[in-house]
């Protein structure tokens, strides 16, 4: 948890350096696998995960870096997993899509769509039960919106009153097909009432618009009130993937959602309304990315896992 | 020393795991007010509350995945799956989630799952309600896969279940059920991937699970009048399979006959049957021998259960076989 | 990489060789299909091809016994590799000299006469289980040369174990219990040995004839029947025919008339031409009659084909041929194989009666002695006629008596008025 905006904004350029210079690792041919890229959301990430400590858990999808950053995973063990290497945060077994870290409460990414919304209403169960006031959250986009376990996990929190906050980030699109062509009713968040719950459409990309929905839901899942769906409306800068084409939508879109950069938007919050030195943003700027540029280094310098090593933990000892 | 069903078996187990380790919960439909499907729940709710004891909306995935979460938060939930025909729709849980969350976390994660289900096979309820899945679960690397025959087993197995770390699927059969056997009333547990030899012999190993265990064992008789002693062998876990054991039995009698629910094609006894010749090939003296359903779905009614199924007589059909 | 060169099984019942010919140098190029090396089994030759390309390295020389499945060369890729290879144990030194402690081996069917019909597991290999298979090579067993009592004859463990009980009681000089064709160990020997005494291994040829004689007594139950045949006619037609030799281009003999009069008989008496094989009673569809052809070293049975359907000059060509290249060792392994019944002429050496034995799994073998002036009863006179004993030898479990005295009646009928066997000659 944190009140201080400077923090807030070093996790946001955290979460958009690392993303611009994976992009470019991937364009030298320096990653190995797919990179489901979290540009343009960094204020749905880290503006939930301010209002949340370490005792709170979160379980991620496949878009994942966003969430794990923001939650404080280490840089250097987090971008060696992505690169699968031994020095990952899961021994580079996990790669791209899944990293985690159980003693601040991330529960992993997923490579199934919706996987994880029925994990995080374990995770909030075991909460519940334990009685101190813990929450879950589950990150999802509005592709996972429309599978299977998001109802069943809908309508359980809200039956069992369960401490969840079920995240989704509305991106527009859910993988290559455009959101509103899957659906009658464009807004997630109306499917709230329907379970029970309330439901809340927010501004995505103004991360205190967010953390303000976020605090309002946490302090009704602690209280023992139950579950909230947030809606976070943002954009996906990338495509599904990097080297998707993105023929599904015009340059022209992916420009005016630009020009509403949720980092961009909290620099001029900071600059005018907190009174904070541009030299000193500046600052941080150029600290994370070269914090960034040095975990990548790590990560490329780091030994690949020995493949024997695929035997090992197949069942816990 | 008390006899105790199938059922009650279960429910002693459970109860007393609950009452062990307050971490143990338990959710599923109709398993708290109900008490139980199949009555394998009864006076759990009562005995530790609503908190631990839960029915759920008939919702699969969600029950499955509460129980990953759960577990990989601290507790140690056993969650039930009414018939193992559902298992399609929480297969994600179980098979992307539940099996693999260790290995690809590195460990970072244990699974202490139970998933509780049941096979009604040759109960005459049809094609949705009969199947033997054992060889599917059997297929996914995380997951244990578990199939006790008598009420002893179901007792000691699912305790060890309990407490082990990975997820287990525990396969109850239903016509089991009122199967009584004396058990002891002192605390035991019965090590999961750890065969039973049930019945010694020397001319034919008898490899049976679940449901066919009795019917070797009834076979045996029949036999043993003609002087053909088999040796018949319970793996009781599905995964990890003791094959040392089957193997071991195997050498003493140089032929294998292989008798499960499970069907022919991909099934149980291929995978025993593939074991054997790997490893006790030259120990061989008839080609290992299955007796399993033939490729089909289960239709509706007992005469096709019967039709399709394993019997005693078919057992000592092929025993007699093996031996001539 | 090497390609090993390993004995062909060639015959049912071969399990050893005799290698003759190395076709190839050390380190000559060998393409797939070329003459290699050629071996010899009970005196036949065969030329073995070689089954890849490659160089030659060979292991062993020339005029050493090898058993089925030895590695006497290898094939490399290159002609350096295959002159720098060694020996390698690895590839398996040839198996020891037979006739040591070596298997005994004899299959469950005929060896060098085996029938034309299809036979079960000649063409594959015989049915063994492996438990059977390993107690047989540790007892020193060859498996494949027992008679098998599981499915489809497959041998099982109770039948090696059988032979390990049979072995063990003919050691102990008792009554074997239990009949299993193979040659038994043979016992401790009576007679003290003396300085002076030859010993040789039993190997070859030999040892074939041993294992086939023994496996035939101990598989089929045969009995011997006689009749005397009254020559007279036959020698007149033999007189005959020696009067035409230049014009036949061949010296006939008894043997061929005899052998002509078998044929017919046999394609009249199909029941005859018949051999259990397995749990099958197989009736061959050609009559091809084996001849028995003593040599100086044992004996070999090359098989005149569809004798049925030659003249008594075709039969004499033939068996002329046949003889000669007998007694030069030049038979091919055709030559010798699908025999449908055999002939034994033993009146050649002087012989009155013997009881032949049955070469397996044909089911009847006619012996014939010397013909020779004897009194005769003809018409209330006694007369002096030329005779002959002749012996029918044959399976009882498939030949009735009865049936056999049918067949016998209607070879010496034949014999008697000869002519109606070339008045039949299509």
């Amino acid at each position: 948890m944190t009140q201080d905006p400077l923090d807030t904004y070093r996790r946001m350029v955290l979460i958009r350096e690392c993303e611009a210079q994976l992009n470019e690792a991937f364009a030298k041919n320096l990653f190995p696998g797919y990179i489901h890229s979290y540009l343009g959301q960094e204020a749905c990430a880290v503006g939930v995960c301010d209002g949340l400590a370490d005792s709170d858990v979160i379980v991620s999808n496949h878009r994942g870096r966003g969430h794990y950053l923001a939650k404080g995973m280490a840089l250097r063990p987090m971008m060696a997993e992505m690169f699968g290497k031994a020095t990952g945060v899961c021994g580079g077994r996990g790669g791209e899509m899944h990293a985690a870290d159980p003693a601040i409460g991330i529960l992993g990414g997923n490579g199934i769509v919706g996987g994880g919304l029925p994990i995080a209403a374990g995770a909030a169960l075991s909460a519940q039960m334990d009685g101190k006031g813990a929450v879950a959250v589950a990150f999802f986009g509005e592709g996972a919106s429309n599978n299977g376990s998001f109802g069943e996990t809908m309508n359980v929190a809200a039956a069992w009153k369960l401490p969840l906050i079920l995240v989704c980030e509305n991106n527009l699109y859910a993988e290559m097909t455009p959101f509103e062509q899957t659906v009658a009713q464009p807004d997630v968040a109306l499917r709230a009432q329907g379970y029970g719950m309330p439901g809340e459409v927010v501004d995505g990309n103004d991360v205190i618009a967010v953390r303000n929905a976020a605090a309002r839901a946490i302090a009704r899942a602690r209280s023992g009130e139950g579950p909230t769906l947030l809606e976070l409306k943002t954009y996906r800068w990338g495509g599904h993937f990097e080297g998707d084409p993105r023929k599904y939508r015009t340059r022209a879109e992916e420009a005016e959602w630009k020009a509403r950069c949720p980092v961009a938007r909290f620099r001029d919050v900071l600059l005018d309304r907190h009174g904070l030195d541009e030299v000193n943003v500046r600052k941080v700027e150029e600290e994370t990315a070269a914090e960034v540029a040095e975990a990548i280094t790590f990560a490329l310098e780091s030994p690949l896992p020995v493949p024997e090593t695929a035997l090992s933990k197949v069942y816990a000892a | 020393m008390a006899t105790k069903t199938y059922c009650w078996a279960i429910i002693d187990a459970m109860r007393e795991e609950m009452e062990r380790d307050e971490s143990v919960l338990l959710i599923g439909e109709d398993v708290a007010a109900a008490g139980g499907s199949f009555g394998a729940t009864r006076g759990l709710l009562d005995r530790f509350g609503p908190m631990r004891v839960r029915d759920t909306p008939i919702s699969e995935e969600i029950i499955v995945g509460l129980g990953v979460g759960a577990a990989m938060t601290g507790r140690r939930p056993i969650v039930e799956i009414m018939f193992i025909d559902f298992l399609g729709l929480c297969l994600d849980q179980i098979a992307n989630q539940a099996a693999k969350t260790h290995y690809i976390y590195n460990g970072l994660f244990k699974m202490p799952l139970v998933i509780r289900t049941s096979s009604a096979a040759e109960m005459g309820i049809g094609p949705h309600h009969s199947q033997s899945w054992e060889a599917l679960v059997g297929h996914i690397p995380g997951l244990k896969v578990v199939m006790p025959s008598t009420p002893r087993d179901a007792k000691g197995l699912l305790k060890a279940a309990i407490r082990d770390d990975n997820p287990v699927v525990f396969i109850e059969h239903i016509a089991l059920h009122r199967v009584k056997e004396e058990i002891e009333d002192e605390e035991f547990l019965i090590p999961l991937g750890k065969a039973d030899v049930k019945r010694v012999g020397r001319h034919v190993t008898v490899v049976a699970t679940g449901l066919m265990v009795a019917r070797a064992l009834a076979a045996a008789e029949t036999l043993a009048r003609e002087g053909i002693e088999i040796e018949v062998v319970d793996p009781r876990t599905i995964s990890p399979l003791d094959i040392d054991t089957i193997v071991e039995s195997v050498r003493k009698t140089n032929r294998a006959l292989v008798v499960t629910s499970s069907l022919k094609q991909f099934g149980l006894g291929s995978e025993v049957a593939a074991e054997i010749q790997e490893r006790a090939f030259f120990d061989l003296d008839q080609p290992v021998k299955r007796l399993s359903p033939p490729f089909t779905p289960a239709p509706f009614g007992r005469q096709f259960d019967e039709y399709l199924n394993p019997s005693a007589d078919s057992i000592v059909s092929a025993v007699r076989e093996l031996v001539a | 990489m090497s390609h090993p060169v390993a004995i062909p099984k060639l015959g049912l019942t071969m399990t050893d060789c005799r290698l003759v010919e190395w076709a190839k140098k050390d380190g000559d190029k060998v393409e797939r299909g070329e003459n290699l090396y050629a071996i010899e089994t009970d005196k036949i030759t065969s030329d073995v091809e070689s089954d890849t390309s490659g160089y030659l390295r060979r292991f062993v020389e020339i005029d050493t016994m090898h058993e089925v499945g030895a590695v006497i060369g290898a094939l490399f890729a290159t002609r350096e590799e295959a002159l720098s290879a060694g020996t390698p144990d690895a590839a398996g030194p040839s198996a020891p000299a037979i006739g040591e402690a070596g298997p005994a081996a004899v299959a469950a069917t005929a060896p060098v006469v085996s029938p034309a019909g299809p036979t079960p597991g000649q063409s594959g290999r015989a049915r063994v289980s492996p438990l059977a298979r390993r107690i047989a090579g540790q007892a020193n067993i060859d498996p494949a040369a027992l008679k098998g009592t599981g499915a489809h004859g497959a041998v099982l463990r109770r039948d090696v174990e059988a032979e390990i009980e049979r072995r063990a009681a003919a050691a102990r000089g008792a009554v074997a219990a239990v009949p299993a064709p193979a040659v038994p160990a043979a016992p401790e020997p009576a007679v003290p040995a003396g300085a002076g005494d030859l010993r040789r291994p039993l190997a070859g040829m030999r040892r074939a004839i041993a294992q086939k004689m023994m496996h035939s007594l101990q598989s089929t139950a045969q009995m011997t029947g006689f009749a005397r045949v009254d020559m007279g006619e036959a020698v007149r037609l033999r007189k005959a025919c020696v009067a035409a030799e230049a014009d036949l281009g061949v010296r006939v003999t008894y043997t061929d008339i005899v052998l002509k009069a078998c044929a017919d008989a046999l394609a009249a008496m199909p029941e005859i031409n018949a051999s259990i094989v397995g749990e099958e009673i197989v009736t061959w569809s050609d009559v091809n009659v084996g001849l028995a052809v003593a040599l100086d070293d044992g004996l070999i049975v090359p098989v005149v084909r569809n004798a049925d359907r030659k003249s008594i000059a075709g039969i004499a060509h033939e068996r002329a041929d046949l003889v000669a290249r007998a007694r030069a060792g030049s038979l091919a392994r055709a030559d010798v194989e699908g025999g449908t019944f055999s002939l034994s002429n033993f009146g050649t050496y002087g012989g009155d009666f013997e009881t032949p034995i049955l070469n397996a799994p044909q089911s009847a073998i006619l012996g014939i002695g010397a013909i020779a002036d004897e009194p005769a009863v003809r018409d209330g006179q006694i007369v002096i006629r030329p005779m002959m004993m002749m012996s029918l030898t044959f399976d009882h479990r498939l030949i009735d008596g009865a049936a056999a005295g049918r067949f016998r009646a209607r070879v010496r009928a034949a014999l008697e008025n000869p002519y109606s066997m070339m008045a039949r000659m299509r």
